[in-house]
């Protein structure tokens, strides 16, 4: 006998003194279920226990010892009872039932994920604005040879959003980051003007190729404008 | 017994049948978010207007008064940058009949006979409920791209007319990088008495304008890209063929990116680099094809990594890599 059956063997004992506890019992009475499941039929199930330990007990104290099989014919009665027969639309009706219970709560999760995962257009986004300029100078710490983003401050004046490095009256500088590679001779001037033509130059084209009305031209400003007309 | 029953399956029905009444989710889409985004194409150019926009990025604030106009078929736009220098432009726009090949990608029109996709297999469209932008009622309408190779929107559109009066760009975690808003904005009656200059008038719009529904033709340019991003088409290419400098700009309907190639002199010295400008990201890079040095920079509103994989791809045609030995000979 396996390990686990001779414990199930003392539970089973345990119960016939009624001294098991809630989970014990249920445990029993599955493993019942899964031994007649699996047809085995031997006096090593727990059924065969369970009869062989009445009969030892029934004869200690005297009894008559005769192994009459109640369980079918109980079985059959329960089965005759009202309550427990089963109507095929009774049965599909709270089928469907408990699947629309299933698919609205799937489709409660769905939903709600899909809004709690997109920005909440209603909400104030001047936070996240500020955020993302703590974000944006994070990403420019790195190689070799980058140009510092902003400027030094040259007026005391604080705009109500400027949450993060940039707080000056003058307009944003692209920043550029130069990737490594060998030397060649150029100045930073140069190199920063001629990315600030390209992106105007792009602008430009975004401008009238954009199905965006007039918001593009948001993009483009004076002193970017003036280098391209060199 | 069996009643009890039905009445449990009763109680799931109207709990079920709440769910789907559920006002934002449903009721609203009667004009789907696509659709509402389509119409902003033709509301912007149809419509007159006047107002004031704000442009916001990395917590810089722009202001820009704008009037749209249409008189007799043509429209003329004048945008003024309310801070700063106060630069200022004065244009004839594009003519009510003028489309152009992101609109045609916008509406889902059949255009460059390749079967690339629509705009609705690339983004998903959903409205997110009500906003009052500017003291107007609008839709909000969430774009959320299908991959990675774009960013989302989430725009506002006017309930009445149609104009789109917030548009907000999304990067992929769901941070907003730019975000343009109205904040004033009126339409028609005052707008009739404004003169318009004759100059103007009689002045051309700009070139680009579809005559059919054929791709742009793209065969005189030395260069050819071997990887886009799905969906990006050719919307407009500029060669000067004195120069070798090329320009192309790709679009999928609502993003967009150019590409530059520059044989200048001036271009020859600089080292590649990633330049950004806001939203703006551009990547350069340097090709050498026989003895002639090439600078190649891809730029737009689009993810660094897509500018990348762009700028790597660009290569020369064939022809012109024999015609760069022969030189060499």
């Amino acid at each position: 006998m396996s390990d686990s059956k001779e414990r199930l063997a003392e539970s089973v004992s345990a119960l016939m003194d009624g001294e098991t506890s809630e989970i014990e019992l249920h445990r029993i009475l599955k493993e019942v279920g899964i031994d007649q499941d699996q047809q085995i039929d031997s006096s090593d199930s727990v059924r065969g226990i369970w009869q062989r330990y009445h009969m030892v007990s029934a004869s200690m104290a005297g009894e008559p010892v005769d192994k009459i099989d109640l369980s079918a014919s109980i079985a059959v009665a329960i089965d005759a009872e009202d309550t427990h027969r089963q109507n095929p639309v009774t049965r599909f009706a709270s089928l469907a039932g408990r699947f629309a219970i299933a698919a609205s709560v799937a489709m409660v999760a769905v939903l709600g994920v899909q809004q709690l995962n997109s920005p909440d257009p209603a909400s104030a986004d001047a936070l996240q604005f500020a955020e993302m300029d703590i974000d944006a100078s994070q990403q420019n710490t790195g190689p070799a040879l980058q140009f510092p983003e902003g400027f030094q401050p040259n007026a005391p004046v604080r705009t109500v959003s400027a949450g993060g490095s940039v707080k000056t009256s003058q307009p944003p500088v692209s920043v550029v980051q130069v990737r490594p590679v060998n030397s060649m001779n150029f100045s930073e001037k140069q190199l920063r003007g001629y990315m600030d033509d390209i992106m105007l130059r792009h602008s430009n084209n975004a401008a009238l190729n954009s199905n965006r009305g007039m918001l593009p031209f948001a993009r483009i400003t004076k002193s970017e404008a003036a280098s391209s007309q060199e | 017994m069996r009643l009890n029953h039905w009445c449990k399956n009763l109680r799931l029905a109207a709990f079920i049948a709440a769910i789907f009444a559920h006002g934002p989710l449903f009721a609203e889409s009667v004009k789907s978010a696509y659709d509402l985004v389509r119409g902003t194409a033709k509301a912007s150019k149809e419509l007159n207007y006047r107002g004031v926009f704000t442009y916001e990025f990395r917590g810089t604030l722009r202001s820009i008064k704008v009037v749209h106009l249409v008189r007799d078929g043509q429209s003329y736009e004048h945008i003024v940058h309310m801070d700063g220098a106060g630069h200022e432009i004065v244009r004839r726009g594009d003519d009510v009949g003028c489309t152009r090949p992101a609109e045609m990608l916008l509406l889902g029109t059949e255009f460059a006979a390749d079967n690339s996709p629509r705009l609705d297999d690339l983004y998903s469209f959903y409205i997110r409920g009500n906003a009052r932008i500017a003291g107007r009622m609008a839709y909000m309408v969430e774009i959320r791209p299908k991959d990675k190779l774009r960013y989302g929107y989430v725009v506002a559109i006017d309930k009445l007319n149609g104009l789109m009066l917030q548009s907000m760009l999304i990067s992929q975690s769901g941070k907003p990088l730019e975000r343009f808003q109205y904040v004033d904005i009126s339409f028609p009656g005052e707008l009739d008495n404004i003169q318009i200059p004759e100059q103007l008038v009689n002045s051309q719009q700009a070139p680009g304008c579809l005559e059919s529904s054929e791709a742009v033709d793209a065969s005189a340019s030395k260069w050819q890209p071997t990887w886009l991003p799905s969906g990006f088409v050719l919307s407009d290419i500029k060669i000067d063929s004195s120069t070798g400098d090329e320009s192309w700009m790709y679009t999928d309907g609502l993003a967009l990116f150019s590409v530059f190639i520059d044989s200048a002199e001036k271009s020859r010295r600089f080292p590649p680099v990633d330049a950004k400008l806001g939203t703006t990201v551009a990547v350069l890079s340097k090709v050498t094809v026989g003895e002639q040095h090439y600078a190649i920079c891809v730029v737009g509103e689009i993810p660094d990594a897509t500018a990348r994989q762009i700028a790597a791809s660009i290569s020369p045609r064939a022809s012109t890599i024999e015609g760069a030995v022969q030189a060499i000979k």
